[in-house]
């Protein structure tokens, strides 16, 4: 039992922490970054423009046929071209519904085709950052980048940014057809816009706060129910089972009160705008019954106000909307704005580092023997915590070096940092002389290969499994060659118990495996893989006897005339080793063959002689 | 309120009817008092609307407050089984996703469904009263919706459903992906994984236009239909007023009417999408709902915390968990008072075993004993609060490290003052709900402090700059994993059980600091029933008995002395584990 394991995440993430600044519902510097996921598909962009105002104009163009209807038809007991004018309108609100669809369509493509654009560009930087920086972000909250988010922004492409567009154009186009039919008429009108301006003004200040208000409640509400579902069993065992609820119920309520604000806000800015709308119409009809005291010509006046009621109409439905489309667009930004500091993250995993000129520690060589793999005065500190401190030794070609020392004492880091998972402070490794920093990392990862203690396994069958040891190398694997690597370490006679073979699902992390097939399993691949260098670390969980045995011999059969680096757990190991180096917090204490360290006397001669008396 | 507010807003079509035949028949001087009338209109309609909205918005809040609440408590319900089977993201996205969209079926779904209904009514009435037979014609189209609702309902059903499991999908891979990703990284496997990953993000965006599909049609075709009665009444209205059987300004007013009807037509179609969705969504929280824990609440009466002495028995207790058998018919007895410890290997079931002294885990009855009384008869409640427990994984709240303590006997609070009061800070004025005790404030319950000294936490708390008030967690201080198990430990007999057990507590505590804690525990033990599960046989060779499983069953039994002698499973772990700590060596090394 290693302390690593059980040491768990002690709280979850409280996500009031970078949740809390304001969000504000437009920002050029966001809008920039996401410009460039949307501009490769402005074919999308054009067509939805183009259709923009198309559908404004078929939509506009209906009150006006109502309007000839009216004056030129119906009010002058002219029946003859009503026929052919409901027909134009039918064929107008027929061609505004294909428009709307297509326009919609496009820009729904625009959205999705960007958004998957932008989904795989996190993939993409987040699978390229260094191991260090998976050790501190919760897979939830990079999980919510790559989906919630995403989705917050897809709402914007259905609902919000590009509608705001479409309506500006569409109110901008009926303040000029009311202009051009009765620009005093108009000027009365928009008489009521000052009042406008106030009111929208007033909600989106109101729901602005709000708004921040209630993404730091939700938050802390939801890092208090993700607290207390990780750590049931200690709600359970301490009867805090009340008391939670209790405290939960104010969180809650402070989440549901935090609405108030924003929902006066929607429901004033919603009734006051259509009532903004009838007080336009009062005015033009009393505007123009004053006209027509003057003027007289009765047909004209109804039929120019008849035409002004359905446009201050439609002139004011897309306003009362306004406040629906702002949430939207708010929540796009904010969510926006934490997928941008994702993607600004540093820490790039194997950067192209400066190979430091290394003066390699051939002294343990024997005359003619050359290093395979050599740590050259290793130093490397988890923050302040020195974890290494000038761990220098080698592993000539083709020869074995086990790694014995207790938990914390730095073995692990070594592996990663052979690997480059995690980078050196000081100090040098090379292979065959060469620093690993000078290396391109994927030649580097090619030829040292790791088989873990936390077997990885994906989705698919075993036999997917195993063929992912020769991706890299960017060769096809034959079903023979799985099947002959799993018989070489022995997979097979478990394999045979399932009916499916090679063939069996590997479902939800492998959970469906013995740890004993999952280990096997994983050292097949590392076959098929045909590593220059192996480094391995021994799982310490205990599986059956028969499992151990095989696992045993699964692991001769992968060092076989191989470069070999192991962190041992397994006396058979430790003895068959060329050269043992015992480790003690972050120093090497001793190394040599076994003979010679049993010689020595010291440490791993101690430990020998338990092993010998256990008759382990 | 709503209806008054259709009422009120129906008046407008009539004033503005009224308006048009005015200026029709050469009577512009009525005009400014119907206009008048229309704006009194427009302002009635205005504040009950408000009130209207704002009455339903809150109310759907307020039931969300409740469903959350609900959902919550039933949440904490739940078994130990039943939370390892079901992981935490899956549940957080009930109680986040499904009642945000529930919610929003109650909230914008009501409302609509009955604004649209007493438009249609109030509207339908104005049009008769105005002439019977245009109405009928206007309605005319109408019907259709019933048809339009039945198809479109189904699709947009299963194209959202189908669009949930694809970011379900998406969701587990980039899981499987983060969670492996030191292999994917040695093995050089971001290509493929990465292909894998656009493969299905193309899969979410082919499923994404489809439901865009069926609601970019469902738009259009409510529009349409609204757009048709236009045209009837246009073209049957007109012939009308043309024959002089109704005036211009009925048909003026007419066509108004059904402008109302524009909306609410619209308005219709957005929410059948909502209903479906709000339909699913609240399927899946039913179905969370419907879940029992299997471990419940016994009914053989109270349990004397006074006169409790904690002695435990175990009886031939099998407990299988997912079909896989973890005890296997374990006996024995651990008299009051007296201190056992429980060694094995990983994987011996150990910990399951104490979980099920606590009834953690469900047992069957007649297994195990509290006091010669079957704990199954016992009320959880009772059960657990008899037993001072600290679990393997220390898991403490992100609250200060003397409400972590207090919770051993009953008190404190999840959320510490400081985080109550910097939330009310970021959030301004808007903030009288989170006024939390003030706990954490002055000196701390002598529970706390005694507790704290026996599990050897002052020295470490002396350094920290808050002492008892630091708060633990991501953004307070991060701990040791030696210090989260000695607050564990402190909280575990904070509240002075009478059996107090310890799963492996001292595993992350270095060696000279395990010494110092196991001397204060003994005085700690002495007079109390004790369950000590642990690797190390320094902290088990005291004990007055040694229990050892192997594979789910007990394999010895006896004193250290007696087990030594024996020379079986634990004399050779004593005899390497000794060795390995001379050498300085990991006792895994040496097993």
């Amino acid at each position: 039992m290693s302390a690593g394991r059980a040491a768990p995440p002690a709280v979850a993430s409280r996500a009031t922490a970078g949740e809390s600044n304001l969000g504000k519902a437009y920002d050029v510097r966001l809008m920039r970054r996401l410009a460039r996921f949307v501009w490769p598909h402005w074919r999308l962009l054009v067509v939805s423009a183009l259709l923009i105002p198309l559908t404004i104009a078929l939509d506009l163009a209906q009150p006006y046929v109502v309007k000839i209807a009216i004056v030129d038809h119906i009010a002058k007991g002219d029946g003859d071209g009503l026929g052919v004018l409901a027909l134009v309108f039918l064929g107008l609100v027929a061609a505004q519904s294909v428009s709307a669809y297509v326009e919609q369509w496009a820009i729904q493509l625009l959205g999705q085709r960007s958004m998957h654009d932008l989904r795989l560009a996190i993939y993409d930087h987040v699978l390229g950052r260094r191991a260090a920086f998976f050790d501190r972000m919760p897979v939830g909250r990079l999980m919510t980048r790559m989906t919630n988010d995403i989705e917050s922004l897809n709402e914007m492409f259905a609902a919000g940014v590009v509608t705001l567009f479409a309506d500006a154009i569409k109110m901008i186009a009926i303040a000029c057809i009311m202009f051009s039919i009765d620009w005093e008429l108009t000027l009365v009108t928009f008489v009521t816009l000052p009042l406008l301006v106030l009111l929208v003004n007033y909600a989106r200040n109101a729901m602005r706060t709000s708004f921040r208000v209630i993404r730091v409640r939700l938050a802390a509400m939801n890092a208090f129910v993700q607290e207390h579902l990780l750590g049931i069993k200690v709600v359970q065992i301490f009867r805090r089972e009340e008391a939670a609820a209790r405290e939960y119920d104010m969180i809650n309520a402070g989440h549901r009160d935090a609405y108030l604000v924003s929902i006066r806000a929607d429901a004033a800015m919603y009734a006051l705008v259509e009532a903004i709308g009838i007080l336009a119409i009062a005015l033009v009809a009393w505007w123009a019954a004053r006209d027509l005291g003057v003027s007289g010509d009765t047909i004209a006046t109804v039929g120019i106000v008849v035409v002004f009621i359905e446009y201050i109409n439609k002139f004011f439905i897309p306003v009362r909307d306004l406040s629906a489309k702002y949430a939207v667009m708010q929540g796009a930004m904010a969510a926006t704005e934490r997928i941008v500091e994702l993607l600004d993250t540093e820490e790039p995993d194997a950067p192209p580092g400066q190979a430091r000129p290394s003066a390699r520690a051939q002294g343990a060589l024997a005359q003619g023997e050359r290093a395979a793999v050599a740590f050259d005065r290793v130093e490397f500190a988890y923050g302040d915590e020195p974890v290494l401190r000038g761990v220098s030794f080698e592993i000539p070609r083709g020869k074995t070096v086990a790694i014995v020392g207790a938990t914390g004492s730095g073995k692990s880091t070594l592996i990663k940092l052979l690997t480059r998972l995690y980078e050196i402070g000081d100090g040098a490794i090379t292979i065959d002389g060469a620093d690993i920093r000078s290396l391109p990392p994927a030649d580097l990862r090619r030829r040292v290969t790791v088989v873990s203690q936390d077997a990885a396994l994906f989705a698919g069958t075993v036999f997917d499994n195993i063929a992912l040891g020769a991706v890299a190398s960017g060769r096809s694997v034959t079903r023979d060659e799985v099947a002959r690597a799993a018989s070489r370490v022995g997979l097979d006679r478990l394999l045979a118990r399932r009916a499916e073979g090679l063939d069996a699902p590997v479902g939800d992390r492998g959970s469906a495996f013995s740890a004993g097939e999952r280990q096997l399993l994983v050292f097949a691949r590392a076959l098929v893989r045909n590593p220059e260098i192996l480094v391995l670390d021994e799982a310490t969980a205990h599986v059956d006897p028969e499992a151990e045995e095989l696992i045993e011999r699964g692991v001769d059969e992968l060092m076989r005339g191989r470069t070999t680096l192991v962190i041992a757990h397994r006396l058979s190991t430790i003895r068959h080793a060329d050269q043992i180096v015992v480790l003690d917090r972050g120093r090497v204490v001793e190394r040599g063959t076994h003979d010679e360290l049993v010689a020595k006397g010291g440490a791993y001669a101690q430990l020998e002689r338990t092993f010998h008396r256990s008759g382990n | 309120m709503l209806v008054l507010t259709n009422v009120l807003f129906v008046g407008i079509p009539v004033t503005t009817g009224l308006i048009v035949d005015a200026l029709q028949g050469g009577r512009p001087d009525e005009v400014p008092r119907l206009a008048a009338l229309m704006v009194a209109f427009a302002a009635g309609t205005a504040i009950t609307r408000i009130l209207s909205r704002v009455w339903i918005f809150n109310a759907a809040r307020a039931a969300e407050y409740d469903l959350r609440g609900d959902l919550f408590r039933h949440l904490l319900r739940l078994d130990l089984p039943w939370y390892r089977a079901h992981p935490t993201g899956d549940v957080m996205s009930r109680l986040t996703n499904d009642v945000q969209t529930v919610r929003a079926m109650w909230g914008a779904g009501i409302l609509n469904v009955i604004n649209t209904l007493v438009a249609f009514v109030t509207v339908i009435a104005m049009m008769v009263r105005v002439d019977p037979w245009l109405t009928l014609w206007a309605c005319l189209p109408y019907p259709t919706i019933a048809v339009l609702g039945r198809i479109f309902g189904k699709r947009v059903y299963k194209t959202s459903q189908a669009v949930q499991a694809q970011l379900g999908a998406l969701s587990n891979e980039i899981q499987e992906d983060l969670t492996s990703i030191q292999a994917i990284k040695s093995y050089g496997l971001e290509g493929v994984r990465k292909e894998r990953f656009r493969v299905s993000s193309q899969k979410l965006l082919e499923k994404n236009m489809a439901l865009t599909r069926v609601r970019g049609q469902l738009g259009p075709a409510f529009a349409a239909l609204g757009a048709l009665s236009s045209i009837v009444v246009l073209w049957v209205g007109g012939r009308a007023v043309m024959r002089g059987d109704i005036a211009l300004g009925q048909l003026v007013e007419m066509s108004g009417y059904l402008a109302r009807l524009v909306w609410p037509t619209l308005a219709l179609g957005w929410m059948l999408s909502l209903l479906q969705r709000g339909r699913a969504s609240w399927n899946r929280l039913e179905t969370l709902f419907a879940e029992r824990p299997t471990v419940t609440d016994g009914d053989g009466g109270r349990l004397d915390a006074t006169e409790l002495r904690g002695g435990v028995e175990v009886r031939d207790l099998k407990v299988a968990l997912g079909g896989r058998t973890i005890l296997d018919g374990v006996s024995f007895t651990v008299p009051a008072g007296t201190t056992t410890a429980i060694v094995g290997r990983t994987g011996s079931g150990k910990s399951t075993l104490v979980e099920a002294i606590c009834r953690l885990v469900d047992i069957p009855p007649g297994t195990v004993f509290l006091d010669g009384r079957d704990v199954t008869s016992l009320t959880l409640r009772d059960l657990r609060q008899a037993i001072g427990y600290a679990p393997q994984e220390a898991f403490l709240f992100s609250t200060t490290i003397a409400d972590n303590v207090a919770f051993g006997y009953g008190a404190g609070s999840s959320i510490p003052r400081a985080r109550a009061e910097e939330l009310e800070r970021v959030t301004g004025s808007l903030a009288p709900h989170l006024g939390i005790p003030a706990f954490t404030e002055g000196a701390p319950d002598p529970r706390i402090t005694a507790a704290a000294e026996a599990a050897g936490l002052t020295r470490d708390l002396a350094a920290m700059p808050d002492h008892y008030a630091t708060v633990v967690g991501e953004r307070g201080i991060t701990l040791s994993g030696g210090q989260r198990q000695r607050v564990a430990l402190a909280r575990a007999i904070a509240s002075d059980p009478r059996l107090l057990i310890l799963d492996d507590s001292l595993s992350s505590v270095d060696a000279e600091t395990e010494k110092v804690i196991l001397e204060r525990l003994q005085q700690v033990l002495a007079g109390r029933t004790a369950l000590l599960i642990s690797h190390r046989v320094a902290a088990v060779k005291n004990a007055h008995q040694i229990v050892v499983l192997d594979e789910g069953k007990v394999a010895e039994t006896g004193t250290h002395a007696q087990l030594l002698a024996r020379g079986g499973v634990y004399a050779e772990l004593y005899r390497t584990q000794l060795a390995a700590q001379a050498a300085g060596l990991p006792a895994e090394a040496a097993s």
